[in-house]
Order: C-alpha cells, then sequence, then structure tokens
C-alpha cells in the first residue's frame, strides 16, 4: 500500500504532521535534552501547530481578513512573550 | 449569509468568543513563563513530576478528535448527514478520552496531597489545565448539540453554518492545549 503523504487529503496529511510534531515533543520530553535551544524548538513546533490548526482545520487559510491575522498573531505575540520568558530565566 | 472570503467559516459571534477566550489563555500563558522566571528551580524540578505520557495521550486524542470534526465538516458539505453524525460522535469520544486521562491524573495528583497551595507551580499547572479541562467539556456540549440538530436534518450542505461554529470552537480548545502542553510539561 503506498502512503505517500501527497496522495493523502489535505487534512488528513496536516493531520498526519500535527501527530508526529507532537510525538517528536513528546521525545524531546522523555529524552535529556535541555536548555534554551531546545525549548525554544519545542515552542516552535508548538506555534508551527497552531498555524497549521487555524489554516487547516479552522479554515482560515487564504481568508484576506483580520481573522485569520488575529489568530497568527496570538500565536506570534504569546510565543514570544514567553519565548523572552524563558531567554531571561537562563 | 455573509461572505466566507472575508469571514471565517462559522457564526461571527462565536469568532469572537474564540478570540476573547484566546486572549485569557494568551495571559495565562505569558504569566506562566513570567512567574517562572522568579522560580526556575522549583518549576524545573515539579514539573518532572508531572505524566509525559498521559499528556501526549491527551495531545493526540484532541488533535484525532480535532481531525473528526474536521471530516464532520467535510461529510455536511456533501450532504452526508450519517457521516456527518458519525464523525462527530467520534470527535466527542475522543474528548471524553481526554477528559478521563485527565481526571485520572487529577486523582493521582490528589492522592499525593497536591493542590492550588501546594507551591506555585502546581498552583499554575492546576489552575491552566483545569482550565483547559471547563472548555473541553464545553466544547463537547456544543458538538453534541451540533450532532443532535444534523441528524434531526437541521444541516445541509447549502447550509451548515452551525457545524462550522461547533468545529471552530472545538478546534480552538486543541489549539489551546497545543500550547499548554509543550508549556508546562516539556519546555525547561
Amino acid at each position: 500500500m503506498n502512503f505517500a503523504l501527497t496522495s493523502l487529503r489535505p487534512c488528513t496529511r496536516v493531520y498526519v504532521i500535527l501527530m508526529a510534531l507532537t510525538l517528536a515533543t513528546w521525545l524531546i520530553g522523555q529524552s535529556d535534552l535541555t536548555g534554551i535551544a531546545i525549548a525554544l524548538l519545542v515552542l516552535m513546533f508548538a506555534m508551527l501547530k497552531g498555524l497549521l490548526i487555524g489554516d487547516y482545520f479552522m479554515g482560515l487559510k487564504g481568508l484576506r481578513s483580520l481573522w485569520r491575522w488575529a489568530v497568527i498573531v496570538w500565536l506570534v505575540i504569546p510565543g514570544g512573550l514567553i519565548s523572552w520568558a524563558f531567554v531571561i530565566s537562563v | 449569509m455573509h461572505d466566507h472570503r472575508t469571514y471565517p467559516p462559522g457564526d461571527l459571534a462565536i469568532w469572537i468568543f474564540i478570540l476573547a477566550e484566546l486572549l485569557v489563555f494568551a495571559i495565562f500563558f505569558a504569566a506562566y513563563a513570567f512567574t517562572r522566571v522568579g522560580h526556575v528551580e522549583l518549576f524545573n524540578t515539579y514539573q518532572q513530576t508531572l505524566d509525559t505520557n498521559a499528556a501526549l495521550a491527551n495531545t493526540l486524542a484532541l488533535i484525532t478528535s480535532s481531525y473528526f470534526v474536521m471530516r464532520a465538516v467535510a461529510a455536511i458539505r456533501e450532504d452526508n448527514i450519517k457521516h456527518c453524525v458519525r464523525w462527530l460522535i467520534a470527535a466527542i469520544v475522543m474528548g471524553l478520552l481526554f477528559l478521563l486521562i485527565k481526571s485520572a491524573e487529577y486523582a493521582q495528583h490528589y492522592s499525593h496531597g497536591i493542590n492550588l497551595r501546594t507551591n506555585i507551580f502546581y498552583m499554575f499547572y492546576l489552575s491552566l489545565t483545569f482550565f483547559h479541562f471547563m472548555h473541553v467539556i464545553m466544547g463537547m456540549v456544543i458538538l453534541a448539540s451540533v450532532a443532535f440538530m444534523a441528524r434531526r436534518g437541521k444541516y445541509s450542505a447549502a447550509d451548515h453554518t452551525g457545524v462550522h461554529t461547533g468545529a471552530s470552537y472545538w478546534h480552538m480548545v486543541d489549539m489551546v492545549w497545543l500550547i499548554l502542553f509543550p508549556l508546562v510539561y516539556v519546555m525547561r
């Protein structure tokens, strides 16, 4: 059976990517990997997942309005604040 | 009927509500991160006591439930009411799984005498996750209402704003957890 990612529906493709990013995050949590770079990498995974949910599951992709940007801003600003807090805590 | 190229799918009122909820969670997340600055060792230590396997299972459950909701929306777009209802029920079951796993975690903490007053990390962890827990319950009630209405023939390919509305709220609940999980359970 051909399980090429490209042969799946777009939403199914996104689902597979979300699951993979989640497993990657969990593996990092299980490992001895720590430090600011790892923390920010994990946060980037989370923000990417949020963007994928917004664009593909919530149907915001291609929307020419402030609504899509509101969700992007929600990901970027708190993400930025969290990053800053973790950097200054080192 | 509004222009879907400009407006997000579903009722605009739910989107205003979604943005308000996202704002509250954003403030909560920032408060957690900045409070941690003054208590790094404490946060790192007690974070290790959390069950990341349970959190992984919860994350997978919520992502899967969001996917099922997506499939429900796709089904009603094709006028397939039966499949729409089945996918919504499947999504609710995944939501229930989330609640059961989270409840088991809370029971475990309670059995060890952990509560909101234990320390500042647990105060944030318990209040953040419980606040989200309540949103999952609300989301499940919304999805159940949508499934009930769909079964009664209230939605069709021509008119399924209600399905989009319920779906949008549920995806918000999922999105919030996708930030909460790494922030509270993993990042150190």
